[in-house]
């Protein structure tokens, strides 16, 4: 009795286990072919495919960010205010110190990153509560800083007005561009995984989220390390916005606003359990990609832009849904 | 009287620790001999814990001396790494492994070793993890790149032990080793103590609440009682009757 129906049992817990594995690659087919089907050549063109690709690198290195915190068990929700303060502060850099000044745009996402440790490890504030404070916080601090107007980058054809403040450089906006900003994010893409996957802090970061007590009773100093792993996040967020200054040609107070939660859905979408000890660059790159291409499908097949809202929103919980296996979930906070 | 001519590999003496106005231990004392499996017994909050973790290093202790080898610990260099440069190790209850990881890195923590600096050197974790797991004659574990979450419990203390030998230490603490298996699974930890203890000369340091199991492994036994090493038995002196009465009345 028992063997016929375990035989008949299509789904058994190890091919289930295998799907699980596969969800996010199955997910973005089965949104690629359906907005195929509704749309067509309007969403199967080159154009859009090029559009989608100028669209994704900048929530991808957000979520690569994600991927860092979550992967330790932590979030990091200051990443949109953080990407706003950043790429200010690159391109006036580059108002100050030239082409070279942009750099300083990483380096703010890494402060901004390793104030974020340095509350979280030494005032023991759980990293959400100081993210958010910090998503406030900084947000307000670029409004101050910026007095509410943007800079610019131009290429030197339109000469902005006396009361504008506007850099000159033509090479940054190019890399903003198809197929220069799908480069860099290639690139940077490789450079994570190899640090995700192959290095003692890559695997360190999967240890702490799996059982941080266990690290600190074998002598590794994990509040050290999380500092770091803020600080690298938040790295990563400064080029993220460096990236996105390229492409939106222009830093402004209100950039990035509620990328955290893209991101986020990002990293979920890619199959990391926001609980920590595992995770995927591959499949962070997948949950990206997914994300933009239905909000890209979803405006082309001319669903209003709040429908679309709800239409992500319902997507993600199917996704985690199906990915999620229950039997290793404990407890569900 | 013979085994007092004998330096003791490891000497407590009169180790205290308190936590906040709380005194968890107010007088440990015992010595360990090589090769010798001494187990500590005592009811809950009898100080069990907190006398190991100070062994280990986890915990500095507010007074007293523990001597290694015939060298004090110095109170500033009382840390987990610096017990481990002098041969101890433990395999804690609960928290001896990271479910999530391999058996190579488990095998390996806080010790990863590294290529040009950043990267994990994974060729070397594995040949040292089947290295390590034959000396253990533990057969059972083949698939090196599952979490250790998908084994067996017996399995996953095999490697907790085979963590605290591989590294060539003298002295093992097992906390509780066994509290979690089952029958099938304890005489295996409990045939892989006696193993490694004969061939490598191992001393161990076995914390249970399990009596059957340290009259079967241990030559001797501290009993602690409200923070104090109060008693200590040999093997052959030793009843449950006697055993128990020292554990609930510190007789």
């Amino acid at each position: 009795m028992t063997e016929t129906t375990a035989s008949r049992q299509i789904l058994t817990p190890k091919r289930a286990e295998m799907l699980r594995e596969y969800v996010p690659f199955i997910a973005i087919a089965l949104v690629i072919l359906m907005f195929w089907a509704i749309s067509g050549d309007r969403f199967m063109s080159m154009r859009n495919w090029t559009f989608i690709a100028q669209q994704t690198p900048v929530l991808m290195l957000l979520a690569f960010a994600q991927l860092m915190v979550v992967t330790t068990g932590s979030i990091d929700i200051s990443i949109g205010s953080s990407l706003a303060f950043s790429a200010f502060l690159g391109a006036l850099g580059m108002l100050w110190f030239g082409d070279a000044g942009l750099i300083l745009g990483v380096f703010a996402g890494g402060l901004v990153g390793m104030v974020n440790g340095l509350i979280i490890s030494l005032l023991k504030i759980p990293s959400f509560v100081t993210t958010l404070a910090m998503l406030i916080i900084v947000r307000a601090v670029v409004i101050i800083v910026s007095d509410g107007t943007a800079i610019y980058i131009t290429d030197g054809s339109v000469s902005g007005g006396t009361n504008i403040s506007s850099v000159t450089a033509p090479w940054l906006l190019s890399m903003g561009k198809f197929p220069a900003i799908f480069i860099i994010a290639a690139i940077v893409a490789v450079l994570t995984w190899i640090f995700y996957e192959k290095t003692v802090f890559g695997q360190q970061l999967r240890a702490v989220g799996g059982n941080e007590k266990v690290l600190r009773l074998v002598g590794i100093n994990v509040t050290t390390f999380k500092i770091k792993v803020f600080a690298a996040a938040g790295l990563m967020v400064g080029l993220a916005a460096c990236v996105n200054l390229a492409r939106a040609g222009a830093a402004t107070p209100q950039a990035g606003l509620m990328i955290e939660l893209d991101a986020i859905a990002a990293v979920a979408l890619g199959g990391t359990p926001l609980t920590g000890g595992y995770g995927s660059v591959v499949k962070t790159i997948i949950g990206a990609f997914t994300l933009t291409i239905v909000r890209n499908g979803l405006t082309i097949a001319g669903v209003p832009p709040s429908w679309s809202q709800v239409a992500l929103g319902v997507l993600l919980i199917a996704a985690i849904a199906i990915s999620l296996n229950r039997s290793k979930v404990d407890v569900v906070k | 009287m013979n085994d007092q001519a004998v330096q003791p590999l490891l000497s407590v003496e009169n180790v205290s620790k308190s936590f906040g106005g709380v005194q968890a231990l107010r007088d440990g004392t015992f010595e360990l001999h090589r090769g010798e499996v001494l187990a500590i017994v005592g009811s809950n909050g009898a100080g069990k814990s907190t006398l190991i973790k100070v062994v280990a290093g986890a915990h500095v202790p507010d007074g007293g001396r523990i001597v290694i080898n015939g060298e004090e610990v110095p109170r500033a260099e009382h840390s987990v790494s610096h017990m481990q440069e002098c041969g101890i190790e433990v395999v804690y209850q609960d928290l001896a492994l990271v479910p999530n990881m391999t058996a190579p890195y488990n095998l390996f923590l806080g010790r990863i070793p590294r290529k040009l600096g950043i990267f994990v050197d994974e060729r070397k974790m594995r040949e040292k993890t089947r290295e390590v797991l034959a000396q253990l004659n533990v057969t059972t574990v083949q698939d090196l790149s599952q979490p250790i979450s998908s084994m067996s419990g017996g399995q996953q203390q095999s490697i907790a032990i085979g963590r605290a030998i591989a590294w060539g230490s003298d002295i093992v603490i097992l906390d509780e080793p066994t509290a979690a298996l089952g029958p099938n699974e304890t005489a295996e930890v409990e045939r892989l103590v006696e193993d490694v203890r004969e061939r490598h000369g191992t001393s161990f340091i076995l914390i249970s609440h399990n009596l059957d199991q340290v009259r079967r492994l241990a030559d001797r036994i501290v009993v602690t009682h409200h923070g104090v090493t109060s008693r200590e038995f040999r093997r052959d002196e030793i009843t449950s009757d006697r055993l128990v009465k020292a554990i609930t009345l510190g007789e």
